[in-house]
């Protein structure tokens, strides 16, 4: 009441609502071209599953999801893509194992540890990780990382797992000796001797198992550097990002009060870390998961590029080893062999395996948009 | 838990998060090192005499009187080469020849032999006789036999290893002189650079061959000299000769060849450069966004400044992240489906298509830029306009955008690196594999190279993979650098506003 009695002030009544008809004119407008992009999502949702249809009408859903035999060009074919969606998986779980541990800990580090000059310089390099082109990632895995793993394979992989099971280890070693330090608190009164006791033995043994492990995997033999390991530890990388400043995120969201409150307590940092920090954003690290995850199953030059496109289940299954080959690969792969323009079995099964990776991305998508939702409620912001 | 444990575990945790850090920083070094160090090899290298023939001939650039000059010094250099080979060729002709009429003589002596024994036979005479010239007969004809043998031999050695030594010259110095040349134009020239040409040169040395005779290992490289296969023959001094005159030979000088981003390639980039790559990623990449820029900065002034929260906004929001958490090769997918298959923009494969649907993956990554860049605005502007009478509209024109132009921009060029390195989602509606470069109005209905898909291409599909590393490095190497440097220039833009308003 009062705007328009304000309006009137300054313009005719033909003005005010010619002004009146523009504004609704060019909201609509605005309104129409901001809905551009649900109609995309509706219409990208829509003509992939249109062109899906006709597959499971014709093949049906059971061989697709449960048959391992793929043989989209024989006659008769075979759309049997068990072991496709067994490699996806395992790629993605490879992925996962580099990227998760990883991430995470480079964002605690980055939100707690350093300090803020330094944080000024490892953010731009992991947004250098970040803009660096997939297709970038796949010359990199297929012509650099494979011909190495292919050749130096054992000696990579010990020393990867000294670097990373080693620092582990070391930590767990001193977490598990201190509780056996208090356990034996009544047979060795001394907490001294109990330690000089505990730690050396706690040590050779970690050691004896480092030594071990290492050694057989020295010893390995990999018959082709293009596999499920090469394609994890790439799509970890490019995961990493993600994950890092996703969780970093929800980390500091944790706020002030939360660090400052253990702190008083008497918490050391690492426990202020583990048993507040990371409680109180545990949903914002698993939504940063859930977009790695994301990251990982929907990328495609490096699984097409380096992951040998073999469509079996390897054996045994989850064995990194071996040559694999996922959906989006198989996709960009028989995409151009298929009839673009009859439309044959061929050509719909790939909207279907493009269907399941939408579905599923979408189903991720709304599950972590529900769990930062959550937690930023929690979190009273 | 003891106090001195506690402070042991917080160093230690410490440490594994600086750990994790600095693995990261390796990850990042031990991917980028190849790719820019190998990279700028396809830029600066050592380029030899038939780098510079290609450049003169294929290109018309260069000086032809200097190169005259050179080449007469290397064919001179090689001018030995060939007669080395000619000489062995007509040595071993020769030696043929007499072989051969050494036999005939035998065979003839033989006949003349049997044709005595028959006639003393015939005759009835004494049979010792007879033995006698069988026996000398028989002789004889082992004697041609061996001489056959000997010349058949000799043939061999003419025929395989001599045909195969002579290919792997003609792979190292281009066509033989005085022969036809050749229509393909790999054919007609020598190794252009010299890390290249010492490896054809080691297969002239040397044969390579695959030893499987061990069942239940991998089969084993094994290196044959070839001068083995000529000892005692003309050509023994060939290959020492090869050795020590290869630099004369080639005359290896260090080229700075920044042309190769502006040079067409020739021969499916055995030489040349890779700009029909470079102008087809340009295209994609702008046409992308003139389609999203728009629809990006409008979504987001409707979203900041127009909508009220509700349930049609918080839908909208909604579907703009599940659009950005479409998998790339869906959009590939839905931009074959619907570009080209449904609304048919093009007949094929064209730029146009695969802008559009460049322009749907980046739309959301621009619609939040903007958003955060429109929300940056300090309100104290927005207040300051419309209390001086101007409408919403206005304001939004005039002071808000203007404001958070810089933020926008920044996310425009970030998101122009993405589309940029984007594969999946042109693979079926924009990219090939060799093109011509595009005139602007072609781009509606033409597909194109671009160097992300022939990045691919070239390093899975060409026939040639390994002699053209250098041409994969070096796209990779530009590919990277364009979006590095895209994106340097937006964590400096946006460092400047971070000042800007801080201050």
């Amino acid at each position: 009441m009062s705007k328009t009695a304000n309006t009137n002030l300054i313009m005719s009544d033909a003005a005010s609502r010619r002004q009146r008809i523009s504004t609704l004119l060019g909201q609509s407008f605005l309104f129409l071209i901001t809905s551009l992009s649900t109609f995309a999502v509706f219409f990208i949702f829509y003509f992939i599953l249109k062109d899906a249809i006709p597959f499971f009408k014709l093949e049906g859903f059971t061989e697709f999801f449960s048959s391992t035999r793929w043989y989209p060009s024989g006659s008769p074919a075979e759309f049997g893509a068990l072991p496709i969606f067994v490699g996806t998986g395992l790629v993605t779980l490879g992925a996962v194992a580099v990227a998760v541990p990883l991430g995470i800990s480079a964002a605690v580090c980055l939100s707690d540890l350093l300090p803020f000059k330094v944080r000024q310089i490892v953010k731009p390099v992991i947004e250098v990780l970040a803009a660096i082109p997939s297709v970038a990632y796949g010359f990199f895995a297929l012509v650099v990382f494979a011909p190495l793993l292919q050749n130096h394979g054992g000696i990579i992989l010990s020393t990867g797992v000294w670097l990373v099971l080693g620092p582990i280890l070391a930590l767990l070693v001193i977490v598990l000796g201190d509780l056996l330090i208090d356990k034996l608190r009544k047979q060795i009164p001394n907490p001294k001797i109990a330690g000089a006791i505990i730690f050396p033995i706690l040590g050779t043994l970690t050691l004896i198992f480092l030594f071990q492990l290492s050694t057989r995997l020295l010893g390995l033999e990999i018959s082709s550097g293009t596999n499920a390991l090469n394609v994890s530890i790439i799509l970890g990388i490019m995961a990493l990002p993600t994950v890092v400043s996703v969780s970093e995120d929800a980390l500091q969201a944790a706020g002030r009060e939360l660090r400052e409150g253990s702190y008083a307590l008497g918490a050391t940092r690492a426990e202020t870390i583990i048993k507040t920090i990371i409680p109180a954003s545990i949903s914002g690290i698993l939504a940063a998961v859930i977009l790695g995850v994301m990251r990982a199953i929907g990328e495609t030059m490096v699984v097409w590029m380096a992951s040998g496109n073999a469509s079996r289940i390897p054996e045994p299954w989850y064995n990194v080893l071996q040559p694999i080959r996922t959906l989006t690969a198989t996709i960009a792969g028989d995409m151009g062999e298929a009839d673009h323009v009859t439309g044959s079995s061929r050509f719909h099964v790939l909207f279907a395996m493009a269907f399941c990776l939408l579905a599923f991305s979408f189903i991720m998508n709304l599950v972590s948009e529900i769990i930062v939702k959550r937690s930023r409620k929690k979190l009273g912001k | 838990m003891r106090l001195e444990t506690r402070k042991l575990l917080d160093k230690a945790f410490s440490g594994l998060g600086l750990i994790a850090i600095a693995v990261m920083a390796m990850a990042l070094l031990a991917i980028l090192t190849p790719i820019i160090w190998r990279g700028s090899k396809a830029f600066v290298f050592k380029g030899t005499i038939e780098h510079r023939r290609v450049m003169l001939e294929q290109f018309d650039r260069g000086n032809s009187d200097r190169f005259n000059e050179e080449l007469n010094l290397t064919a001179a250099a090689r001018a030995p080469v060939y007669d080395m080979l000619e000489a062995f060729e007509a040595e071993t002709a020769e030696l043929e020849k007499t072989l051969e009429a050494q036999e005939d003589e035998k065979k003839t002596q033989a006949k003349v032999l049997k044709n005595q024994a028959r006639a003393l036979k015939r005759e009835g005479g004494s049979e010792e006789e007879i033995a006698r010239l069988e026996a000398e007969e028989d002789r004889l004809k082992a004697e041609a036999k061996a001489l056959k043998e000997q010349a058949r031999s000799l043939g061999e050695t003419r025929e395989e290893p001599y045909e195969a030594l002579v290919d792997a010259v003609q792979e190292l110095f281009g066509p033989m002189p005085g022969q036809k040349k050749p229509v393909l134009i790999r054919q007609q020239y020598g190794q252009t650079r010299w890390d290249r040409t010492l490896v054809k040169l080691h297969e002239v040395m040397v044969e390579e061959e695959w030893d499987y005779s061990n069942p239940d290992a991998m089969g084993v490289l094994v290196e044959n000299p070839r001068i083995e296969k000529f000892r005692g023959t003309g050509l023994e001094p060939f290959f020492q000769y090869l050795e020590d005159h290869i630099d004369e030979m080639m005359r290896p000088k260090t080229t700075f060849y920044w042309q190769f981003i502006t040079d067409t390639s020739k021969d499916s980039h055995i030489f040349g450069g890779i700009w029909p790559e470079v102008l087809g990623t340009i295209y994609l990449t702008l046409g992308a966004m003139i389609f999203a820029i728009p629809m990006g900065v409008i979504a987001a002034i409707y979203l900041c400044e127009y909508a009220r929260e509700g349930r049609t906004v918080s839908f909208l929001r909604i579907c703009i992240s599940t659009l950005a958490g479409v998998p790339s090769i869906v959009f590939g997918l839905f931009g074959l489906a619907f570009f080209l298959n449904t609304i048919q923009v093009s007949d094929s494969k064209s730029v146009l298509a695969g802008s559009l649907t460049l322009s749907l993956l980046i739309l959301p990554t621009i619609i939040r830029s903007s958003e955060e860049a429109i929300l940056a605005v300090p309100r104290a502007y927005k207040e300051a306009a419309l209390g001086l009478g101007a409408g919403r509209w206005h304001t939004v024109m005039t002071v808000i955008l203007p404001a958070a132009l810089p933020g926008i921009l920044t996310g425009v060029v970030i998101s122009m690196g993405r589309a940029a390195g984007e594969t999946a989602p042109i693979i079926f509606t924009a990219a090939v594999s060799v093109g011509a470069p595009l005139k602007i109005w072609e781009t509606l209905n033409q597909p194109t190279p671009a160097l992300p898909w022939n990045i691919y291409n070239l390093c899975t599909e060409h026939e040639a993979v390994d002699e053209i590393r250098h041409v994969q490095y070096g796209m990779v190497f530009t590919l990277v650098a364009i979006v590095l440097l895209l994106n340097l220039f937006a964590i400096l833009m946006r460092a400047r506003i971070s000042k800007k308003l801080r201050g």
